[in-house]
């Protein structure tokens, strides 16, 4: 690849609201076309904070008092490793905290602990090149999975939704040799079920199960990204957008539950600076808000973190 | 390859997530031909409700119903056979069932309006901006126990009716006809089922007036059912819905005087009912929302009339424990400590228990649970009616006699009296003492464990986890609790000297 010389990896910090919600942390390492040469890893640091005071309940944005204003910190360690030139893999764990600004009605307390694990493997399934520009196909899957026993069905302060996720994504880049490049992706996030702590739930119609069917959903996105400095600052603007494919809307002034169709848009931005003087030390900055939902949070999140690439064998 | 693994997970992990109890029609553990001479609770016998003489089974008229019988019959499809087996021969079950259903929809508490102002449901304006009703648990309980009176009267009526006539169902004179519930020789005049349909679509109709199309449809349905199932012929159903709408009638009357209407009250009656909670006794409950609910959550339900309770006042707990004294101070670290470690054993307690807005709230618990020990024993209709019948009016009166105790007392929550503290289940709105969920468990524990001696341990064992959940949940005091249990179990006491001598056992 073309900037495979960078030996960069990319990570996103967008996580938001898992809850009111649902960009899982899996996933998102899945949506770039860098891959790392084999040999080589790269570990990641990070830290993000997100936070929301309108929510959408089914299509209608409003304000809820009772949990006021509801941040989520994420502080995330991932690491990528270059199996092969073509085929990498991800390992992830974020640990979340989530709790209202203060004064609320609720006096919910919040909750803090580790969330999902997830695992990713990408593969650069096509490549051409051109006297001008390059196009890369790859394909991603991922798997995520609860590794601590935190209750989804306590939103919108849990940490995650408690269920098994499985991604599929295509992504599609397109580089011109002036530096820019282009790059859409899109899949399908199968999502199981999760187990609530009560025998019984409404979901348009009784339940008589703690198991809740969790909505898969279907992802897109699209990026403009640049290099600019001399090939040592990478930046970004982006769109995702979710759609739950099933579930139930948020009901009138009531909390949201994991069965709730959740869909949302967002913009973002990222930026990724290179030291010179420390090779293989990066930095990452990036944000993004959402702009468009249902049964989700109008969330705006902010995050920057380390990068530090090396190679684990020659 | 991953796409593989992918598809074996996803087809791997599909779960079954029952929307309904999955009974279908069972052989009965006991038949009750004497059940027409039980005590009803509204009707003043089991023969007051008059029907026609039903025609001999020999007449033409008859024959020619039964004939009718078997040209539905073979045009039955798939769907009618799918509701044969859903309503069953014990619909007292399914139409509770669809009532917890009913009771979660409409247990949404009305939120703020832009000036910070509530506006509350209106039973004369039902499709308001806050629906009526709000299914909150005295309303929710309530209604159940209209819906089970007039289904255990019902019951009481039509079995009276059955085994003074006797006259079973059409296989009876024509033996191609198909038998799709469990032969419990119980004879088919009037239809039982009917009865049921019938009086729960219309008590349920006036309980939930925005769902009456809905429940019309499902009468028809289960009507419909009634006769696929070859059990019984058309005028066998026409005499039960007379039977339905006769005692539903009964209970609805009963119902609009029963002072429900006026359990919401305003601002002034609410502002002095707190003025003489401080005048006795110092403190005051506080509603901590943002904006400030102005009223609790019907300051009188203590004053609906009671099933069975000769005077609420008897019923009221004793004081509670007077805020700032050493147990008092006691009680702060205990939920202090509960609320700081929070363990996997006492969220799962809390959020057990929770039954909250949204859900069928704690009497539809116990109802659920009433469910699960009728279709485990087995039990015919009209015992299934009594049972839900005296779980609900018990509970109905524990309600009535736990809010009249919290608007008497107008004790704070413990939100109100430790700084910053935090909870993982919502405060309710209305006084701490004594604890509603206590107080429902209770009395139905106590019901319950009248009726099935065998599964009381465990049952009582349910309802003090059920009261100390509220603890867990940083929700209640601990004398909220205790007192509510024995509360509960108090009022349930009059009813089982009621139920121990109706003739039932």
């Amino acid at each position: 690849m073309k900037y495979i010389s960078f030996l960069q990896l990319k990570f996103q910090l967008l996580i938001t609201f898992s809850s009111l919600i649902v960009f899982s942390v899996s996933g998102q390492t899945t949506t770039d076309a860098i891959m790392m040469p084999e040999g080589s890893a790269c570990i990641f640091l990070g830290h993000s904070s997100g936070s929301f005071d309108h929510y959408w309940e089914g299509g209608t944005l409003r304000s809820n008092r009772t949990i006021a204003n509801v941040t989520r910190t994420n502080t995330n360690a991932e690491v990528a490793i270059g199996i092969t030139s073509r085929l990498n893999a991800y390992v992830g764990l974020p640990y979340i905290t989530t709790k209202s600004s203060e004064p609320n009605g609720g006096k919910f307390a919040g909750v803090s602990g580790f969330q999902d694990i997830s695992i990713t493997l990408k593969y650069l399934g096509f490549q051409k090149k051109w006297n001008k520009s390059e196009l890369s196909i790859l394909g991603s899957f991922g798997f995520s999975n609860p590794i601590t026993n935190y209750l989804s069905d306590y939103m919108p302060y849990n940490l995650g939704l408690g269920a098994t996720q499985l991604s599929y994504l295509a992504i599609v880049q397109y580089d011109l040799d002036c530096d820019v490049y282009f790059r859409t992706f899109g899949g399908y996030e199968w999502r199981g079920y999760t187990k609530a702590e009560r025998e019984y739930y409404y979901n348009n119609g009784n339940y008589f199960t703690p198991w809740m069917d969790v909505p898969s959903a279907v992802r897109f996105g699209g990026v403009i990204g640049a290099w600019v400095a001399d090939k040592t600052l990478q930046l970004e603007i982006n769109y995702n957008s979710l759609q739950s494919t099933s579930g139930d809307d948020i009901r009138s002034y009531a909390g949201p539950q994991p069965t709730n169709k959740v869909s949302m848009s967002s913009v973002g931005f990222f930026a990724h600076y290179f030291l010179n003087r420390v090779p293989g030390l990066g930095i990452i900055v990036q944000g993004n808000t959402v702009v468009s939902g249902q049964n989700t949070a109008k969330a705006s999140t902010l995050g920057a973190g380390i990068t530090y690439q090396f190679k684990y064998k020659k | 390859m991953f796409s593989f693994v992918g598809l074996a997970l996803f087809y791997g992990c599909s779960r079954d997530l029952p929307t309904y109890q999955a009974y279908e029609s069972f052989s009965f553990s006991k038949s009750d031909p004497e059940g027409g001479t039980w005590k009803p609770i509204l009707l003043t016998s089991g023969s007051e409700i008059l029907i026609d003489q039903p025609q001999e089974i020999t007449s033409p008229e008859y024959l020619e119903e039964v004939s009718r019988v078997k040209v539905e019959q073979s045009k039955m499809s798939d769907e009618d056979r799918t509701q044969v087996s859903y309503w069953s021969n014990n619909p007292v079950i399914r139409w509770n069932e669809i009532t917890l259903g009913l009771i979660a929809k409409y247990n949404l508490i009305p939120g703020p309006n832009d000036d910070d102002s509530y506006t509350l449901p209106s039973a004369s304006n039902p499709d308001g901006k806050s629906k009526f009703p709000f299914a909150h648990p005295p309303y929710a309980v309530r209604a159940l126990s209209y819906l089970s009176v007039a289904q255990y009267d019902g019951m009481v009526a039509a079995c009276y009716q059955q085994y003074k006539h006797k006259r079973f169902g059409p296989s009876t004179v024509d033996n191609t006809i198909q038998q799709f519930y469990q032969d419990n020789e119980i004879p088919s005049y009037p239809s039982d089922g009917a009865v049921i349909a019938a009086a729960s679509r219309k008590v349920l109709s006036a309980m939930f007036p925005l769902e009456a199309e809905y429940l019309l449809n499902l009468q028809k349905l289960h009507l419909k059912s009634l006769l696929h199932s070859g059990a019984h012929v058309e005028s066998d159903i026409l005499a039960g819905i007379k039977i339905g709408e006769y005692i539903a009638d009964l209970a609805l009357k009963r119902a609009t005087g029963d002072g429900m209407n006026k359990a919401q009250v305003s601002k002034s009656v609410s502002d002095s009912i707190a003025k003489a909670g401080k005048d006795n006794f110092g403190w005051e409950w506080k509603n901590l929302e943002i904006p400030a609910r102005p009223v609790g959550l019907a300051p009188f339900f203590g004053n609906v009339k009671p099933w069975a309770m000769s005077d609420v006042k008897l019923f009221r707990s004793e004081p509670p424990v007077a805020i700032g004294s050493d147990e008092f101070i006691k009680d702060i670290a205990l939920l202090k400590d509960y609320a700081d470690n929070v363990t996997p054993e006492r969220r799962r307690i809390a959020n057990f228990w929770q039954d909250g807005i949204g859900t069928y709230t704690p009497p539809g618990h116990w109802n659920y649970f009433a469910t699960q020990l009728i279709i485990k024993y087995k039990i015919n209709p009209i015992r299934s009616a009594r049972i839900y019948a005296y779980l609900n009016m018990a509970m109905t009166d524990a309600g009535i006699a736990c809010w009249d105790t919290k608007y008497y007392y107008y004790y704070p929550r413990p939100i109100q009296m430790i700084d910053g503290f935090k909870t993982i289940l919502g405060t309710p709105n209305f006084p701490a003492y004594s604890s509603g969920h206590s107080v429902f468990s209770s009395a139905g524990a106590e019901i319950l464990g009248f009726i099935f001696p065998e599964e009381r341990v465990l049952l009582r064992s349910w309802a003090r986890e059920a009261a100390l959940s509220r603890l867990y949940g940083g929700i209640h005091w601990s004398w909220d609790a205790s007192a509510g249990t024995a509360q509960g179990a108090k009022v349930a006491d009059v009813f089982i000297d009621i139920a121990a001598k109706d003739g039932a056992d």
